[in-house]
């Protein structure tokens, strides 16, 4: 059982092998540091083992899948029956995962990093304890960096049972369709999964306790979603605060109270996507002082620092957006400290991406943002109805909206809602990140036709409202 | 209000090298934009930590 007592020593320890855990692992590695990386589960943590990749791929299949129904539209003409099989969907999506996962641990052997399989716990401010199933082992460290993550929230009123009340970890591994699907929470988790499952088939319902859907996200992209759930047949609850349910076996009640008025739904499935709570509960903290927030994320400065020397936090457990892009940003941030290296979290534009139908993205400030800030900000959309790209895909819903400032043109942000709108982000994160105006972007010769000409056109009707 | 500072990403990271704070640098660049020039010429010029 338990091991000598002889510490193993390493110059950076490194706890979660998620999209945070394991950049830092391989910069640190990169950097000349000796770095051992524990998670107690898969290596990818919760983005790629039950969180983003996974809901990408259950998303893409919901999405063919409905293609396929509609492809009488464009002239093609399915004969015989479309059909769902759900174990090799599930099969594939799993082969997806395996892929990822297989190459993070390629890429730890690449860089030398050494994988541990365990449950930490802090012992001391410079030396944890490593238990696995049958051996438990000291490290001690120079640097450490805590990136645990987070996990799905659980309401107490309806708490998981993996069975009928689902978190998300369980929906992704769903053996059947829903007929029904009760999702409590309009956040993008619960949208994407619940979009995701009424294209395959389920008929699903989401129950949202503010007064709209996506809190948080601009209400004019939310519309545009809001009319799509509509029209593949989602119906949306707003103001519905749930009470509870049960597990009746085949089924399951939820209740909630809906403009004051009790009501029932019953569902084979009720996946509950309420937030996610920060993993920093488990580990010892306490005991060696690493300060967190009244919310238990963990408290860092701009160099991912925590609040004891040579302790380090990045990603969800240290809260902000809980985004696995800023999460491996951190990474290499807290890894380029503990080398030596000036580096800090500084950046202009977070992306947010959210795989609905059709997609979010934005970045930057919204007109809204920018006023509070103290600019001037004018805002213009252009459609995707008017890019020949979108039209020839059949999905012209939705726009690109650009904001800058009056006076001097900076580009300020970027909204959009339409297809491919996770990925033309990614050009308006680096335009504002440059700092161009706005009329740099209308002035970049974008291809003909793309996508991404919405975003100059868009540019292009701002310039002239600018006051020269 | 905060004041967004106008510098590419590689700018900003060669400020924090040469241990200067961005934000006390003098913008030459068109519409206020800090350039690396600006920062090399700000940490010859009196910083107290430069390299």
């Amino acid at each position: 059982m338990v091991v000598g007592d002889l510490a193993q020593e390493v110059d950076v320890l490194v706890i979660g092998a998620g999209p945070g855990g394991y950049v830092a692992a391989a910069r640190a590695a990169q950097l000349g540091r000796s770095v051992t990386i524990v998670d107690k589960d898969e290596l990818g943590g919760v983005c790629l083992n039950r969180g983003c990749i996974p809901s990408k791929a259950i998303i893409t299949a919901g999405e063919r899948f409905a293609q396929m129904k509609e492809a009488e539209e464009i002239g093609l003409e399915v004969t015989g029956e479309v059909a769902v099989n759900m174990q090799k969907l599930m099969d594939w999506k799993n082969s997806v995962v395996k892929k990822l996962t297989g190459g993070v641990g390629q890429l730890m052997k690449g860089n030398k990093v050494e994988v541990v399989t365990g449950d930490v716990f802090f012992n001391a401010k410079d030396a944890v304890r490593v238990v696995s199933e049958n051996a438990s082992q000291t490290y001690k460290y120079q640097d450490i960096i805590i990136a645990t993550g987070s996990r799905p929230f659980e309401l107490k009123i309806l708490p998981f049972d993996g069975k009928r009340i689902l978190s998300s970890t369980e929906a992704l591994n769903l053996q059947e369709v829903p007929k029904k699907l009760v999702v409590v929470g309009g956040g993008y988790i619960g949208l994407e999964l619940g979009t995701a499952y009424a294209k395959l088939g389920a008929e699903v319902t989401i129950l949202e306790g503010t007064k709209s859907l996506l809190p948080g996200t601009d209400d004019k992209l939310t519309r545009i979603v809001s009319r799509k759930l509509k029209k593949i047949g989602v119906e949306v609850i707003t103001d519905a605060m749930v009470q509870g349910g049960e597990n009746k076996g085949e089924e399951v009640v939820v209740k909630a109270t809906v403009n004051g008025e009790e009501k029932e739904f019953t569902a084979d499935y009720c996946l509950v996507a309420v937030g996610r709570k920060p993993n920093t509960d488990e580990i010892g903290l306490e005991q060696i002082g690493v300060e967190l927030d009244d919310r238990g994320f963990i408290k860092i400065d701009d160099q991912c620092r925590t609040s004891v020397e040579h302790i380090y936090a990045i990603g969800d457990c240290a809260g902000g957006a809980l985004l696995a892009h800023k999460a491996s940003y951190e990474g290499k941030v807290a890894a380029e400290v503990i080398a030596g290296q000036k580096s800090a979290i500084d950046y202009q534009a977070m992306p947010f991406v959210i795989f609905s139908d059709p997609e979010i993205a934005y970045t930057g400030l919204t007109e809204a943002q920018a006023k509070e800030e103290g600019y001037n900000p004018v805002a213009t959309r252009y459609s995707f109805q008017a890019n020949g790209r979108a039209l020839s895909m059949n999905q012209s819903e939705g726009f690109a909206q650009v904001v800058a400032d009056k006076e001097t043109g900076l580009l300020l942000g970027v909204q959009i809602v339409g297809p491919e709108a996770s990925s033309l982000i990614a050009e308006a994160a680096f335009a504002i990140e440059m700092g161009a105006l706005a009329e740099d972007l209308s002035l970049t010769i974008h291809a003909h036709p793309t996508l991404p000409e919405t975003i100059m056109e868009a540019a292009d009707s701002l310039v002239l409202r600018l006051n020269k | 209000k905060k004041q967004k500072v106008l510098a590419m990403p590689s700018t900003r990271k060669l400020a924090r090298e040469l241990g200067v704070v961005i934000t006390q640098v003098t913008a030459t660049g068109e519409h206020g934009r800090i350039t690396a020039d600006d920062v090399k010429k700000f940490a010859e010029g009196g910083s107290t930590k430069s390299a």
